[in-house]
């Protein structure tokens, strides 16, 4: 959509809310929780981190005040969008025992209708990557496309790089330039508004807007450039794909391995992992069973349990399944990277292990 | 996408929600050998059950509520429709309790999945079958499809090993094949009493006279190192690895290509298999821990 | 020179003709009934035997379990090489299974031969250097016991298996066992 770029003044943000939640969506967004920038339901913008940011490396995290009111003005937390749309914890099958046999009913949970507040450039190529997961092989995950259906999305461009960002590196920011409702880009008195659909039109109808000026939009591309040389870090992912195929028995993995806690904070923040375990819930009293899915993570080492024992056995198989997994066989299967450069795993790893490091050094010693 | 497979069209029911299950009902019990039983079960309703339908190769996801779902191969005809059978042995908490089910329990039920055995490739060819122990269950329905279409087919034989004696599946059947193939037999160990070959079942490969092994093709299902000697074997007597057919096994649950568990390198067991290409599979199968 | 069939077999196929006919020269065509003995365990033997037709049973005898039996060799496998190595006495008794036509090669004038002729010593070598590999790793495949059930005593360990547990329920398609 070409539409020119609206501009409103901050507290229409609230009316915007306030329209979604009239809209029957669920909103979630931004909130600080337990010290660190996570997502929630939003209803008010006073729920907003305003005024903080963060500061992000290899195994640390913290919130630092800005000393503005900005209400976007950190990177990217412990939380990500899969959340709403591979939730951590949905029901596939409730069973019960009848007369006659076993009796199965699909996916009794009811679809929540979400609208996404704050969704980053790295997030919305990682919404993009799991679209081509879940909806677009052989077989389609009709719990992400009953919500992926529904969902709006207001995306933010980042105006603060952490110094684990490396969209660029990946060529997925920090500008969104698609794949949203609305776009929104934070100026010190008030948003500029790109139109990305038509129900994104029909919602931002509801606030009070303004066509942008000339120089709103000329802050806006500052902005852009201004976040863009924010990002020190650079990830050569050149020839990627066979340069970790090839380097099966590299010594970096077991180097990596005796650092790596196979403790699974990689995958659980990573906006794209999308492993998974189902459970069989008993419920004694009413002879109901429920098939319950849950996130699971290649580092649990029973992930790949057969009844003869695991297939891998130590944290050198399982870091190593990780890695060339989201770096290189992803395309093989999807067509794509599996990493969007969003750099949670680096900041959440306990021991500050840097996936951009670990290729870097087989890169330097490869055969 | 890595995927050169046998392509079957999931059905686009199975497609938009792989996770829908069936009820199937267990009709017969055929015990075989000691911990491994044969399965007759039809699908209920009856339309499911006429509508279903499967290759030779794929699997269904059994389920016994409760205790979770096993990835079981079909071992049955896939002429014979409105009924299917799978050959089950016991190893995991689902599979012991399904062999306690009697005649008549239902159970849940997902599939087909996976790829399949690629019969037309074989017409015109002199096939060698060669199985390990229970992998001879996901290669009945493809020897019952080459004895249902014989003439197609040059040269078949099947070369089938166990532990022992006690280890070989289907004994009751051997006669019968005999007539339509060349059917050899082998143990690891000898038990008192018997008088039949003794040594792996690659030794059989070995000896085999392969008049044309330019148009031989392999089919093999065992154990994993069972599988990578029969190959090597095979290759060491002209016959190139894109004419050899194995298949695979992981830890499967999801069988959709979704959850990620079943994965060797970048190909998913459940779906860019089980049956793969040796070709496909072997620089992934010779890694450790992969 | 030997039959066409026994020309075709893997041995004697990549030995170069006139060197195989040096090796013909020397060998004698014989046939077993059903059940003979073609050697015994611990006993010296003088003869190799490339099998033409036939099966032929290879064991050894163990206090208490008695003769078992550890192999079956067919046609095309060469038997008894101890003589062509000169170890003197032989490590298992071979039975015919059913009637069996072998090409006896005396193994000191074989060995005789290949000393005098290293072109013809390499190539016989060579051959059963390759033999000997295929029975290894056959051995060794043995010995994984990959087909080891729930109550078979395996005996081979490996610290990543919970002892004596089964292999997947069927071929193909692993079992996805959740808690239970």
């Amino acid at each position: 959509m070409t539409e020119p770029a609206r501009c409103f003044p901050r507290a229409q943000l609230q009316t915007l809310l306030n329209e979604l939640w009239r809209r029957d969506f669920t909103v979630l967004g931004p909130q600080i929780d337990q010290q660190a920038i996570v997502y929630g339901e939003l209803r008010e913008t006073t729920q907003l981190p305003e005024g903080w940011s963060d500061e992000q490396s290899a195994g640390q995290y913290r919130l630092v005040p800005r000393g503005d009111q900005a209400w976007f003005g950190y990177a990217v937390g412990p939380h990500s969008w899969k959340r709403a749309l591979f939730p951590p914890l949905v029901t596939l099958l409730r069973v019960q025992a009848l007369t006659e046999g076993w009796n199965f009913e699909d996916l009794p949970e009811p679809v929540p209708q979400y609208a996404l507040i704050g969704v980053r450039a790295c997030e919305l190529a990682a919404i993009r990557v799991q679209d081509q997961v879940f909806l677009n092989g052989p077989h389609q995950d009709p719990v992400y496309r009953a919500r992926r259906e529904r969902l709006f999305i207001v995306a933010v461009n980042c105006s603060h790089a952490a110094s684990t960002c490396f969209c660029s590196s990946m060529n997925t920011g920090p500008e969104c330039t698609s794949g949203f409702d609305l776009a929104l880009t934070e100026l010190p008195d008030g948003f500029v508004c790109t139109i990305g659909s038509e129900r994104g039109r029909e919602v931002l109808s509801a606030c009070d807007t303004e066509p942008a000026t000339e120089a709103q939009l000329a802050a806006c591309h500052q902005q852009v450039r201004d976040t863009e040389a924010q990002i020190t870090r650079r990830f050569d992912t050149d020839n990627i794909h066979d340069l970790l195929l090839g380097n099966l028995d590299h010594p970096r993995w077991k180097d990596v391995a005796e650092r790596c806690l196979s403790c699974t904070n990689c995958t659980m923040v990573c906006p794209t992992c999308f492993c998974s375990s189902v459970d069989e819930v008993t419920d004694l009293q009413t002879d109901v069973t429920e098939r319950q899915r849950k996130w699971d993570s290649c580092f649990n080492p029973d992930f790949s349990y057969m009844n003869s024992g695991l297939v891998r056995n130590d944290v050198r198989s399982r870091y190593r399944q990780w890695l060339t997994h989201k770096l290189a066989s992803w395309h093989d299967q999807f067509g794509t990277s599996g990493c969007v450069g969003c750099g949670r795993c680096i900041t959440w790893c306990p021991v500050g292990i840097d996936l951009t490091e670990e290729v870097a050094a087989i890169r330097e010693a490869s055969t | 996408m890595s995927v050169i497979h046998s392509p079957q069209t999931t059905c686009s029911r199975q497609r938009a929600n792989p996770w829908h299950t069936r009820r199937v009902r267990i009709a017969e019990i055929i015990p075989e050998l000691a911990g491994v039983a044969t399965y007759r079960m039809i699908l209920e309703p009856a339309e499911e059950a006429a509508a279903y339908d499967f290759a030779p190769g794929q699997f269904n996801m059994l389920y016994v509520p409760g205790l979770g779902e096993s990835a079981i191969s079909h071992s049955g005809d896939p002429a014979v429709r409105g009924e299917m059978w799978h050959t089950i042995r016991e190893a995991g908490n689902v599979t012991r309790a399904l062999a306690r089910l009697p005649v008549g329990a239902t159970l849940g039920l997902r599939g087909p999945f996976g790829t399949s055995w690629p019969v037309e490739e074989l017409t015109g060819r002199d096939v060698v079958i060669v199985a390990g122990g229970i992998g001879l269950a996901p290669l009945r329905p493809l020897l019952y499809t080459l004895l249902h279409r014989r003439g197609e087919f040059g040269r078949i034989s099947l070369l089938t090993g166990a532990r022992t004696a006690d280890g070989l599946l289907y004994s009751g059947e051997y006669d019968r094949w005999s007539r339509d193939m060349d059917l050899q037999l082998t143990v690891d160990r000898a038990t008192p009493g018997w008088t039949g070959p003794v040594g792996v079942v690659t030794l059989l490969l070995q000896r085999l006279k392969l008049p044309d092994p330019g148009n031989t093709r392999i089919v093999t299902c065992g154990p994993d190192v069972m599988m990578q000697y029969v190959a090597r074997t095979a290759e060491g007597r002209g016959i190139a690895a894109e004419h050899i057919r194995v298949s695979l096994e992981r830890n499967m649950q999801c069988a959709a290509g979704l959850c990620g568990h079943c994965q060797l390198g970048p190909e998913f067991v459940c779906q860019d298999g089980p049956v793969f290409r040796y070709d496909q599979v072997r620089l992934w199968m010779n890694v450790e821990g992969l | 020179m030997f039959s066409e069939a026994l020309e075709e077999s893997e041995f004697l196929s990549r030995i170069p003709v006139p060197l195989r006919q040096k090796l013909a020269a020397l060998s004698t065509r014989r046939e077993f009934p059903a059940k003979a003995v073609l050697f015994q365990e611990h006993q010296p033997h003088e003869f190799l035997y490339l099998i033409e037709a036939g099966h032929v049973r290879l064991e050894m005898s163990v206090p208490v379990r008695g003769r078992v039996t550890l192999l079956t060799a067919g046609p095309g496998d060469v038997l008894a090489w101890s003589p062509l190595l000169g170890s003197g006495a032989m490590t298992a008794t071979a039975t015919a299974m059913d009637p069996v036509t072998v090409w006896a090669i005396n193994g000191s004038q074989l060995r005789a031969l290949c000393e005098q002729d290293h072109e013809l010593g390499f190539h016989v070598m060579r051959q059963f250097a390759t033999a000997l590999s295929h029975r290894l790793i056959a051995t060794r495949i043995q010995l994984l016991d990959l087909f080891a059930g729930p109550s078979d005593a395996t005996g081979s360990g490996n610290s990543s298996q919970p002892s004596g547990e089964a292999r997947a329920s069927v071929k193909a398609a692993a079992a996805a066992e959740t808690q239970g």
